[in-house]
């Protein structure tokens, strides 16, 4: 039977050669990491370091100027009480909660949609991966504010059907709306890799499953789902923790501001202006921390939960 | 092909020499900083911010001050106002702010009081032609960080076409702000969803720092805490409560989408409560023949709480290796008389009296200066630069009260949401 793609390393098969142990085998190690040196010297200089230090400085108040005088877990504590900061929360997550299943979604079902031989297949794999390629970048925001602005596209188009909502830039009700139909539009990394998973399902399955007289939807919950389920986790997984990351778009759709009433003030925006604004170096750092922390969490909370739906074709159902 | 004694040596050498060479970088610096000549000028690295217009001008000015001074070259950098300063902060974190700046009222103390930029009083400029109540405003603690290219004052503008087309007289700017109000209202009813009477002036920080002017209330004491009570912001928001959610006031969803157009400069209000200096800009954005300024409302006749403002300031880096170069650009973008004729009042009205003099203000210019000269008798002391970190307070107040015109909260808990931050500001960086 086919290995499912990806993350189905633990069922590799055992007999790759183990690797030889000889006097050889130091010079090796030394010409590896000579290989691995430009590597890691940045790793460690542009990654390490500055994480180290940004972990030193949100128990700080430093403030780009003055060096910086130790407070203890003073930001961390103080966080809770800001305002500000607990509306970014509230805005980051439902950003994630809401926005990462629809952009699956969409994926899973283009996918599903390209997977079927037919004429021109490559040009519509392209074409429907390059909102991705472009999406994150600064004119895309751009051209995304004037769609959903007033008297945009967005607009005119809604009240031909007589929908007036006005533009959506400025309702801090529909700018939520917007930015995660901005991100389902780009579903095409997860698209591609559900592609992937889709081509290793056996086509004989569905034969058999045609035999028995099963129909399209009975197809998808008892053979597609399941053997695509490692693929889903982790997409799901890289998806949740990109969304967490959305920055660009939201600064410049809201003109670095978070506006408008505060309802686009995604988590990393807030950072940003805490940090290079105001000059809260130290309170910028210790939401970086934060950050990582909950979604390190998150992630192993996926992880646990995976167990119970994710099927490897290996394992024993 | 490399040996590692080859290695060594070349390593070896290359950092000797670049201990020697560092030696004679900081064995060479004087008090006046490196000096260049003609045939081997030194290069100072000069930004500011601004539109395209600004950059064009200030090219012209760059170009005739090398062509004055072949000893120096200036190199020339802009950004938007809003990335400006996030700019100037991570190069003030690595040390690597440029030579000249152009700079703000509102950042000067944080950058002064932290010793980041140069006191201007240790080199030559020339300061005989400006006014001497003008130049506190670049001082902190008796060290002069900079000096004012011009200045500006609050001013109400509107479109008198605009009010034709609706049939309202213009107004003369003797008004207090019931009747602003009334006169916004009206012009609103009239315009029929087409034309909005104007912004809300409330959320503008300056416009407050105006009114509490008119009512003798400090904005900042001495010792850098807030002057005023949360009973006098209330006062200030409630002043156009009645106006809110009505057609004399824009939107704020509409005029977020503007955003960064005015919706003034985008023909949506006929009025707009404002700097000065905007005119040149107002004018390319909406296309008008013609906008006009009066001043600002008061409820006391004879003090209006005007005041002019360095609408820009130059200053320059502690850390400049250039000092001699550094002082003579600024003094030649502040006092030359043919950088007037270039910048006419798109900087705001020249500050020094050289500058003014050799420059010839026509058409719109000379709204801005008669304006100025106008309310002459009503202009009190420029203000001293705002308190540390005044920059992000200026923010929060237009945020703040942007909430209260979204409906997302009351004046109340809006002038509450306020207050905790400035005190939270204020504290951090005390």
């Amino acid at each position: 039977m086919t290995q499912s793609p990806t993350l189905s390393r633990r069922s590799a098969s055992p007999s790759a050669p183990a690797p030889r142990k000889s006097k050889r085998s130091g010079a090796d190690a030394r010409a590896g990491y000579t290989f691995l040196l430009p590597w890691l010297l940045g790793f460690i200089v542009l990654t390490i370091g500055p994480m180290v230090s940004s972990l030193y400085l949100s128990f700080t108040n430093y403030n780009l100027f003055d060096p910086p005088k130790w407070i203890g877990l003073d930001n961390y504590t103080t966080m809770f009480q800001d305002e500000r900061f607990l509306q970014s929360v509230g805005v980051t997550v439902g950003y994630v909660v809401f926005g990462t299943p629809l952009k699956l979604a969409a994926a899973l079902a283009v996918a599903m949609l390209l997977n079927s031989a037919r004429k021109g297949q490559g040009f519509y794999r392209s074409a429907f991966y390059a909102p991705s390629l472009i999406g994150a970048s600064v004119s895309i925001a751009i051209v995304w504010k004037a769609m959903f602005g007033d008297s945009g596209p967005v607009d005119q188009g809604l009240s031909f059907f007589g929908i007036n909502l006005g533009g959506w830039v400025g309702n801090p009700s529909m700018t939520m709306p917007m930015f995660i139909l901005l991100t389902v539009w780009q579903f095409g990394a997860p698209m591609v890799i559900f592609l992937a998973g889709l081509k290793q399902i056996p086509a004989d399955l569905y034969e058999a499953a045609s035999m028995d007289g099963a129909g399209p939807v009975r197809k998808f919950f008892n053979i597609t789902w399941p053997m695509l389920s490692p693929v889903v986790f982790f997409n799901l997984l890289m998806e949740t923790i990109h969304a967490f990351q959305i920055f660009s778009s939201a600064y410049i759709i809201s003109n670095g501001e978070g506006g408008p009433a505060g309802s686009t003030l995604f988590y990393t925006l807030y950072l940003y202006l805490r940090g290079f604004s105001d000059f809260r170096m130290g309170y910028a750092s210790a939401m970086a921390w934060l950050l990582l922390i909950v979604v390190g969490i998150i992630t192993l909370i996926i992880f646990r939960t995976s167990k119970g739906w994710v099927h490897y074709s290996g394992d024993a159902k | 092909m490399i040996n590692r004694r080859h290695f060594i040596t070349t390593v070896a050498i290359g950092t000797a020499s670049a201990a020697a060479l560092a030696a004679c970088g900081t064995g060479s610096s004087t008090t006046a900083g490196e000096t260049g000549s003609a045939e081997k000028p030194v290069t100072i690295n000069y930004t500011w911010w601004g539109n395209d217009d600004r950059a064009t001008r200030t090219r012209k000015a760059i170009e005739l001050f090398e062509s004055k001074n072949p000893d120096i070259k200036v190199n020339g950098n802009f950004t938007d106002f809003a990335g400006y300063w996030q700019k100037r902060a991570t190069e003030a974190a690595g040390g690597g702010l440029p030579d000249v700046m152009q700079w703000d009222l509102s950042y000067l103390r944080d950058y002064g009081q932290r010793n980041q930029l140069l006191d201007l009083s240790t080199v030559k400029i020339n300061t005989d032609a400006f006014d001497k109540t003008l130049l506190p405003s670049g001082q902190i603690r008796g060290k002069t960080y900079g000096i004012p290219t011009s200045t500006n004052a609050f001013a109400v503008y509107y479109d008198p076409a605009k009010l034709a087309s609706l049939g309202i007289a213009e107004p003369d700017g003797s008004w207090n702000y019931e009747e602003f109000n009334k006169f916004l209202s009206e012009v609103g009813a009239k315009g029929n969803g087409a034309l909005f009477g104007g912004t809300d002036y409330t959320g503008v920080w300056w416009m407050f720092n105006v009114w509490l002017r008119q009512n003798n209330i400090e904005a900042f004491t001495e010792d850098g805490k807030l002057g005023f009570s949360k009973d006098d912001l209330k006062k200030w928001w409630n002043l156009s409560a009645k106006l809110r959610g009505t057609p004399a006031l824009i939107s704020e969803e509409r005029a977020t989408q503007l955003a960064p157009k005015s919706p003034f400069g985008s023909n949506v209000t006929a009025t707009e409560v404002t700097w000065d200096n905007f005119m040149a800009g107002y004018l390319a954005d909406s296309g008008a023949k013609e906008l006009k300024l009066v001043p600002v409302p008061s409820d006391d006749k004879d003090n209006l709480g005007l005041f002019l403002k360095p609408s820009m300031l130059m200053v320059a880096s502690a850390k400049t290796k250039y000092k001699d170069a550094a002082a003579r650009f600024i003094d030649f973008m502040v006092n030359d008389p043919e950088v007037g004729q270039i910048f006419k009042t798109s900087r705001g009205v020249p500050a020094s009296q050289t500058q003014r003099d050799g420059t010839t203000f026509e058409g719109t210019d000379k709204l801005v200066v008669d304006y100025e000269k106008s309310i002459e008798k009503y202009l009190k002391d420029a203000p001293e630069p705002p308190i540390v970190g005044f920059g992000t307070l200026e923010a929060s107040f237009k945020r703040v009260s942007s909430d209260i015109n979204y409906g997302k909260v009351t004046v109340d808990g809006a002038v509450d949401a306020w207050f905790k931050e400035a005190e939270d500001l204020i504290k951090q960086n005390a």
